[in-house]
């Protein structure tokens, strides 16, 4: 399988700030990967090496087979690409942003404006200086996918976007999976990728510190589960259970994190009384927090 | 040639452009008028009464002829202000200023080359520019042949292609600046500040019997004396030129490998 995106020992100087420490990262034709970091880890800054707007202090990035970007601005037509924070300025509505924009790719997507600004349902012929922060995602969205392009490069492509609006962004992602594209999406919140992603980078200070299949990140980081009970409970009947760590029983209330299989915990819990159940997926950050202190 | 970055700045700054061509044409036309009835007033006494450097710094001190006032109250001052105005800050926005607001990212990570974009937006201030001067130009012309002044066209040709060059060098300068730091406030600051500073050596430096002053001046290759004054000077306008073109080409060097929008 070949790669689309190749980046190795890459490093980023701003000044006498280091943003990027090394980074490697290999994407394969046809997947899609998720790119998963907090604000500032450093994935804007990557992204933006891939698109030739910054140039790496050392190591390189090759895209679609490309290793001299500087080199190859042509290359840029095969790629749909979403800024983190996009504005266009000016008076003219998203349509003329949008037509300029077709034009510039030899007139590439025009036809596609349309059909996608209906399913985000966005007005056109609004001016897009006064679109609110989700129209204005939305219209990047349109620009980056109408293209069809062999490589989508999304960053937070979910932010600002109600979760509606959300699942029509992710069902993009599938649909351009599905005929064959690659897309490599960043966001600083893993359950708004996962369901896309098939595996995931995560960057953390200008490094990549795990690339990880989303199933296996899933299950490392768990959930909070938090049971109730009709009456108080014994905690020892819960600590060493499979799967289940960090118990704490106050009165009637149990909390746990589970990562993998509830049945052991439902087993034990069935012993009593269940009146409340729930069970929320862990961040990406207390994910972090378990490797500090494995690290510690 | 389709030039679509070039277009669609024109197309959609039609507006602004208009708004300022008619405002050069039309405060140039109205300097321009009241010529005929200053003449009839007896000028030479009221002048007489200011002193002779501010004469010389203001440049009226040929106010007498038609030719000489439009030189100095048209194109060495109000239109040469203008335009200037128009074309520092026209080329703070075309690079800097866009990609400080985060306009140019679309357009930088089109398949687009960073030399096209550089030259189209660069033939974009031109573009502008030269509409703005073509109507000056017209406008003067017009209101001197309709009051029957006696401006000789090929001087005036001489001080619209002065002035259009020395708009066209400082507009440069700034978007070159603006092109190689990616921030509108140095190329404003450097594009003003130097017209400013140019301005000040070439009006000053007779005064002060310090002439070569106005020679290192891009502003005193444009006027010398009075943009008016019937000796074209080659030079003068070579030096214009190769002053854009220097400032086109560092720009560019700059332009082409740092990194953007950071």
């Amino acid at each position: 399988m070949s790669a689309a995106i190749v980046v190795e020992n890459l490093v980023k100087d701003y000044g006498s700030f280091r943003a990027l420490h090394g980074v490697d990262l290999r994407v394969e034709v046809g997947e899609v990967f998720g790119f998963i970091g907090p604000n500032g880890a450093g994935k804007s800054t990557t992204i933006r090496v891939l698109l030739d707007l910054l140039r790496p202090t050392s190591g390189h990035a090759e895209v679609l087979g490309t290793r001299d970007l500087a080199a190859h601005p042509e290359l840029r037509s095969r790629i749909g690409y979403l800024p983190g924070e996009l504005n266009m300025g000016g008076k003219q509505t998203a349509r003329a942003h949008l037509e300029y924009l077709a034009d510039l790719r030899d007139g590439a997507g025009t036809d596609r404006i349309e059909p996608l600004a209906e399913r985000l349902s966005l007005d056109l012929d609004r001016p897009f200086r006064g679109l609110s922060k989700g129209n204005k995602q939305k219209v990047g969205v349109v620009q980056a996918f109408m293209h069809t392009p062999e490589l989508l490069i999304l960053d937070e492509p979910t932010s600002g976007l109600d979760p509606l609006l959300q699942q029509v962004c992710l069902t993009l992602i599938k649909e351009a999976a599905a005929d064959g594209a690659t897309a490599f999406v960043s966001s600083h919140i893993l359950g708004e990728i996962e369901v896309v992603a098939g595996r995931v980078a995560i960057i953390r200070e200008g490094r990549i510190v795990e690339t990880e299949n989303v199933a296996e990140l899933r299950h490392r980081a768990g959930q909070h589960v938090e049971l109730t009970f009709a009456g108080d409970v014994p905690r020892e009947a819960f600590d060493g259970l499979e799967g289940i760590s960090e118990v704490t029983v106050q009165g009637r209330t149990l909390r746990a994190v589970l990562r993998g299989s509830p049945d052991a915990l439902l087993k034990a819990a069935a012993a009593h009384t269940v009146v409340g159940w729930a069970a929320q997926d862990r961040t990406l950050e207390e994910l972090f927090m378990d490797q500090y202190r494995s690290d510690a | 040639m389709s030039a679509p970055i070039l277009r669609r700045i024109l197309s959609s700054r039609k507006r602004p452009i208009a708004l300022w061509v008619l405002a050069l044409a039309g405060v140039s036309a109205m300097y321009t008028s009241v010529f005929p009835w200053m003449e009839k007033m007896d000028l030479d006494d009221m002048l007489q009464a200011f002193p002779p450097e501010f004469m010389e710094i203001m440049g009226y001190d040929d106010i007498g002829t038609a030719s000489g006032y439009i030189g100095s109250a048209v194109y060495g001052l109000i239109a040469f202000a203008l335009l200037l105005v128009f074309a520092i800050g026209n080329a703070g926005r075309l690079i800097a200023g866009q990609e400080e607001d985060g306009a140019l990212e679309l357009e930088l990570t089109s398949p687009v080359s960073r030399r096209t974009i550089y030259t189209e937006r660069a033939a974009a201030l031109w573009c502008q520019t030269t509409l703005l001067v073509v109507g000056l130009f017209v406008a003067t012309f017009g209101v001197s042949l309709a009051l029957g002044m006696d401006v000789p066209v090929v001087d005036l040709l001489g001080a619209t292609l002065g002035l259009w060059l020395v708009g066209g060098l400082f507009g440069t300068i700034t978007f070159a600046v603006g092109a190689a730091t990616g921030r509108r406030v140095v190329a404003l600051g450097t594009g003003a500040g130097l017209a400013v500073v140019g301005w000040m050596l070439n009006a000053i430096g007779p005064t002060i019997d310090m002439d070569w002053m106005g020679t290192v001046s891009p502003v005193g290759w444009y006027m010398a004396e009075n943009p008016m004054n019937s000796d074209f000077s080659v030079v003068n306008t070579l030096l214009l030129v190769a002053g854009s073109a220097i400032a086109f080409v560092l720009g560019w060097v700059r332009f082409r490998s740092r990194d953007l929008m950071t």
